[in-house]
């Protein structure tokens, strides 16, 4: 367990009561859940139980029909559209599943982007992405395409993304679910050695349980409500 | 494979002669290794001095074939606490989860919750070994990627079982 | 941020090039035209000012001076050129001078512009020089002349001579136009033309507005895998906006830039082509600073806006598409417009409204409405079209493209939107024209009408103290010219006028008993054509040209009148005065021309001679040059149409690059994949080009049949041969894109992308 990176702030995502549905199909049904500052929490559930949709939710890119969204006390879920982009480029960082990196760009300005979209200055912006690049074993690669890169090695150029703002939440959504297991490892590796240097709160969505063993602790979503699996424990 | 406390969980369900007893651990649990008498009657008797069973009269003057075992109380909080408690997770333990399974659902009992609970005692010991993983020495890594996948299986078939529940409910309670 | 959208655009690899090189193209087309007809404006209006001068004698100012200049300027014609030409006498060295002239010819002098002069040295002295008296002493400059191949001359007379004609005094030459040009001479229709221009303007422009509307939705939507990564680190949907529109602004700066060189290439081509009946100066063709600007700036400025407006409706979210929704299939009533503008014109047929400009605004409505109702039926047409294709099909190919296309209908029009207007407009302008052309226009010049030559002395022509000529005054040497038939001398009628104006036809009444002239049957039995005789009379009377045509009737091929008895001796008719002389020749450039110097020189109080076909001439030349112009607009859209399926070719390709390359594993042939796409572009390329032009000419048919009475006649080859160049164009330009397909759905883009 690591030190919370903010010790006045007991909660640093939570969702509350949240409903959500898509047309007729009800997505979340009253889910809540509260995330503490410095945790890596594995939200799992099998498939189409709306733990992608809640991870949505936390993260601002969706906005529930009902139900609260707090960041560190605050709601967003209120926030306008351009807000919560912003919010979305300054405080928190996304590793997704597939399809992230844009094709155009060389690896380096991918990790650049949020930076750049944020109005940093290019040459600014290229300075503080570079030495993620080592970081994560990624050496020489900054000048290549997408196209040209690994999946392992795409995923650790999204994590340098997801983490070049040195942001207070990191949503990963089934992270290493294009990966074969020994680069899923050391992508997962590498996460987390990352998010406890920085001190970043991890919601980590998976149905592996091998990549839930990297959590601190885990919760499940079943027909878009979460339940713990073990109801005295950590309340959830 | 812990056969006394099956045989207790048989019992629970129902008060049964030895015989009886054997045929239906025989059906449930033993497959393709059925139990001896002699194992059936020696674990009884343990059991009966450990006072978790009685002996019953049904018929006087028969052999020890007629004689009827009832579960005491003792032997029914030992049968509850075994059920709600999660076993160690360890490898080789899914024919103990499965007699665990198939007893929670003759007795009635949360079978659902109890595989959650099975889960949860998984998933803590698989992060203990990631750490192992991550931070020990090469050959200890090794031994914790091990477990690490046989822990896996083990919640792969829960989640299948927990799938199955209600078919394999109707299936052991006629 | 600039610079993000600008990577963008440039690397995105072949497909984003090709993308920006064809919305560079449409621009370029578009503004080119545009920047052509905008200085086709100003060439107008410069061209109309050089005529002003010409019509000096059309609005005399009231004679102030002392030093009033006699002037009559008359059209005359040259092997089916016209010639303007100016008698003029100084009664003073202080009289005004006409622009172009050193001074004032005097009597025996006359000045040629260079196009005359050079005809005057290399043709004989019988069939043009010797209209005009005297020799020539000089050029007229070029800042006279409307065209720089117009044909002017300016006579000098003695100012006796000049007071004995038709001629007016006048103390300043025009320098603009006349309020009321009852009386110009020559000139051009410039409100008309101005209109005219200035649509077509506005009609190049719309298309490549759209086409871009419609390229950069397909950007986005290609791009949309992207823009929601870049939505997901928390870009703003308007920074999101911001980048795609930049692409297409950035193709748009380019195509602009490529416009103005196209117009430039152009220009010296279009000053040639005499839209107006005559040339323009190249120099006039020119572009104000005011333009440059406006279109250099605004075309950008206005692609940036019509990018940013395709975008407001598209909502990119940080998921990208996980579903695919099928749009709402358009509903029959979409037809409802069209029918109702087509019905309305098909109203006026039987009900015309009785003024002009009720007229007016039953056709403008009428066509308005059913251009509207072509936009708005059109995805309903592509549907109803594609399913029905999708239920004959057997190949595979025809299902799949059939299929998609009734899918989304809106979008396979989308593409192909900008066209229907324009062929559309074209089409009923062709059929409307030709129509007019057939019916009205320039007679064979074999024909009777293009072989006889007229003058006339109307008698309120005749200044006075002078009198009509008699049958003596008619040259001798005129009979003797070779090529000429017969010479046939008309005399005045002398009971009560009466105005014929109506056309005649077979079924109509028979023609009043009244013509202007006289002529005995035995003069009238040498041409057959020029009519008959009822049985019996000895005189009868007749037109000034022995034609039952004019410059208001339309000429009827093989109709020959029975002209009225008149009940007088013909030794009477003989001493009545001469109202016109009529020449049959044998249709020769050299009989007519010669024929025509000597009644000029002979008869000087006559009008001009001329020939029927020379009088519709000015019509018919104006009709042709504006087919021409209609011509252009469709050459020019068709391609940017092209252009406008290019792009959603590419976008269609790449939208389905995962099933095409599975579909490819799976050992479909490549050929069966390329005539899904073909179909699914050539079809509504060639639907709606059929529609429109369909709907174009019924609509012309409408028209003219309620306007004029006449039927549709079916424009010309060269009409069709357009339509195919407009269309194979457009078609290389999609095929263009089919290479893509190849690398496309290679099996590398199974890869991490």
């Amino acid at each position: 367990m690591n030190a919370p990176a903010d010790a006045s702030v007991d909660v640093a995502v939570e969702a509350r009561d949240v409903v959500l549905s898509f047309g007729e199909t009800p997505a979340l049904r009253g889910a809540s859940v509260k995330v503490l500052p410095g945790e890596i929490l594995a939200v799992m559930g099998p498939s189409g139980s709306g733990k992608s949709t809640l991870l949505h939710c936390l993260a601002g890119i969706l906005v529930p029909d009902s139900g609260e969204i707090r960041f560190e006390g605050r709601r967003i879920d209120t926030l306008r559209e351009n807000d919560r982009s912003a919010l979305r480029r300054d405080r928190f960082g996304f590793v997704f599943q597939f399809g992230q990196l844009v094709p155009e760009l060389t690896a380096e300005e991918n990790v650049a982007l949020p930076l750049l979209l944020g109005g940093v200055r290019r040459e600014k912006a290229l300075r503080e992405a570079r030495p993620w690049f080592a970081r994560l074993g990624l050496d020489g690669l900054e000048g290549r395409r997408s196209g040209e890169l690994s999946g392992g090695q795409a995923q650790r150029v999204a994590l340098a993304r997801g983490l070049v703002t040195w942001p207070r939440v990191l949503f990963a959504d089934e992270p290493t679910g294009s990966l074969d297991s020994l680069t899923g490892e050391h992508v997962m590796d590498l996460m987390v050695c990352a998010a406890q240097e920085q001190g970043t709160t991890v919601v980590l969505v998976t149905h592996e349980p091998r990549v839930a063993a990297y959590a601190d602790r885990e919760v499940v979503v079943r027909d878009g409500r979460v339940t713990s699996l073990t109801p005295d424990r950590v309340p959830s | 494979m812990s056969v006394p406390l099956t045989l207790l969980g048989l019992l629970e369900r129902e008060p049964s002669h030895g015989y009886d007893l054997k045929r239906d651990y025989d059906t449930y649990f033993g497959r393709g290794k059925p139990l001896s008498f002699g194992q059936v009657y020696s674990t009884l008797a343990r059991l009966a001095r450990d006072g978790k069973v009685v002996m019953d009269e049904v018929a006087p003057g028969d052999g020890p074939e007629r004689k009827r075992y009832v579960i005491t109380d003792a032997g029914a909080t030992e049968v509850e606490s075994w059920l709600a408690e999660p076993v160690e997770a360890e490898p080789h333990l899914q024919t103990v989860l499965f007699a665990k399974v198939v007893l929670a659902l003759m007795l009635d009992r949360p079978a659902a919750a109890y595989l959650d609970a099975q889960r949860a005692a998984h998933l803590t010991r698989m992060r203990q070994l990631t750490e192992i993983r991550r931070k020990g020495a090469l050959i200890d890594a090794l031994l914790a990627d091990h477990g690490l996948f046989h822990l896996e299986a083990d919640l792969r078939w829960i989640d299948m079982t927990a799938g199955r529940l209600d078919s394999l409910a109707k299936l052991v309670r006629p | 941020m600039i610079r993000l959208g600008l990577r963008l655009a440039t690397a995105g690899g072949r497909e984003a090039v090709l993308r920006l090189v064809v919305i560079g193209v449409a621009v370029a087309l578009g503004v080119g035209m545009l920047l052509s007809a905008l200085a086709g404006i100003h060439a107008l209006t410069a061209q109309n000012a050089r005529y002003a001068w010409l019509n000096t004698g059309a609005a005399p100012s009231t004679v102030t001076g002392a030093d009033p200049l006699w002037w009559q300027a008359r059209e005359d014609y040259f092997q089916g050129r016209p010639v303007v030409r100016v008698d003029l006498a100084a009664t003073s060295p202080r009289s005004p001078v006409p622009p172009g002239l050193a001074r004032l010819p005097g009597p025996g002098e006359y000045y040629a512009s260079p196009d005359l002069a050079a005809l005057l040295r290399t043709t004989p002295a019988d069939q043009l020089g010797g209209r005009f008296p005297g020799h020539p002493v000089g050029t007229i400059g070029r800042a006279a002349l409307p065209a720089p191949d117009s044909l002017v001359v300016v006579v000098g007379h003695p100012p006796e001579e000049m007071a004995a004609r038709d001629a007016t005094r006048v103390s300043a030459i025009a320098t603009a136009d006349p309020a009321n040009c009852a009386r110009c001479v020559v000139g051009i229709d410039r409100d008309g033309m101005l209109l005219l221009l200035s649509v077509v303007s506005a009609a190049m422009i719309f298309p490549v507005l759209m086409f871009i509307g419609t390229a950069t939705r397909l950007a986005a939507a290609r791009r949309e895998q992207r823009f929601a990564a870049m939505r997901l680190v928390g870009a703003t949907p308007r920074q999101v906006s911001a980048l795609a529109a930049a692409e297409s602004a950035v193709a748009a700066v380019a195509g602009t830039v490529a416009g103005f060189g196209l117009y430039l290439l152009l220009r010296p081509a279009i000053a040639r082509v005499p839209f107006t009946g005559a040339r323009f100066f190249v120099e006039d063709l020119s572009l104000r600073a005011v333009d440059v600007l406006v279109v250099g700036v605004g075309v950008p400025v206005g692609a940036a806006v019509a990018a940013w407006l395709a975008l407001r409706r598209v909502r990119i979210s940080p998921l990208g598409v996980s579903r695919r929704v099928t749009p709402r299939p358009p509903r029959a009533w979409r037809v409802v417009p069209l029918l109702l503008g087509l019905g309305e014109l098909a109203l006026v047929v039987g009900h015309r409204p009785g003024s002009t400009d009720g007229q007016t605004a039953a056709y403008l409505s009428g066509f308005l409405v059913t251009m509207a109702g072509l936009v708005v039926a059109g995805p309903w047409l592509t549907m109803v079209g594609s399913r029905l294709l999708a239920s004959r099909a057997r190949r595979p190919a025809a299902l799949i493209a059939a299929r998609r296309l009734a899918d989304s209908p809106q979008a396979g029009f989308r593409a192909v939107s900008g066209l229907v207007l324009a062929l559309f407009v074209v089409a009923a302008a062709t059929g409307i024209i030709t129509t007019i052309i057939a019916n009205r226009g320039a007679p064979r010049a074999d024909s009777v009408a293009a072989r006889t030559l007229t003058t006339s002395f109307w008698q309120n022509r005749v200044p006075e103290g002078q009198h009509r000529p008699a049958a003596d005054d008619v040259p001798a040497a005129l009979r003797s010219v070779p090529g000429v038939r017969h010479v046939y001398v008309v005399r005045a009628n002398p009971a009560e006028p009466q105005v014929v104006l109506a056309p005649i036809g077979p079924g109509d009444p028979p023609p009043p008993e009244w013509w202007p002239g006289l002529i005995s049957c035995a003069e009238l039995s040498g041409t057959p054509e020029y009519g008959q005789c009822p049985p019996g009379a000895r005189v009868v009377t007749v037109s000034t040209n022995l034609l039952l045509s004019g410059p208001m009737v339309a000429p009827l091929a093989g109709q020959v009148p029975v002209w009225p008895a008149v009940d007088l001796d013909p030794a009477d008719v003989d001493r009545l005065p001469v109202i016109s002389v009529v020449v049959d020749t044998d249709g020769s450039d050299a009989a007519r021309e010669r024929a025509r110097t000597l009644l000029e020189t002979a008869l000087p109080l006559g009008s001009l001679p001329s020939t029927v076909a020379e009088d519709q001439s000015d019509f018919t030349r104006q009709l042709v040059q504006w087919q021409r112009l209609a011509d252009v607009v469709m050459l020019a859209s068709l391609p940017i149409a092209g252009c406008g399926l290019a792009v959603a070719v590419v976008g269609g390709l790449t939208e389905r690059k995962r099933p095409f390359s599975m579909l490819r594993l799976a050992g479909v042939p490549l050929a069966v994949l390329r005539r899904v796409v073909l179909l699914e572009s050539v079809v509504p390329l060639v639907v709606v080009a059929a529609v429109a032009i369909g709907t174009g000419f019924l609509a012309a048919h409408l028209f003219i049949s309620a306007q004029m009475e006449y039927r549709l006649e079916p424009p010309g080859s060269g009409f069709y041969l357009m339509v195919a160049a407009g269309l194979a164009l457009s078609l290389a330009i999609v095929a263009s894109a089919l290479p893509l397909l190849r690398r496309i759905t290679g099996p590398e883009t199974a890869r991490n992308e």
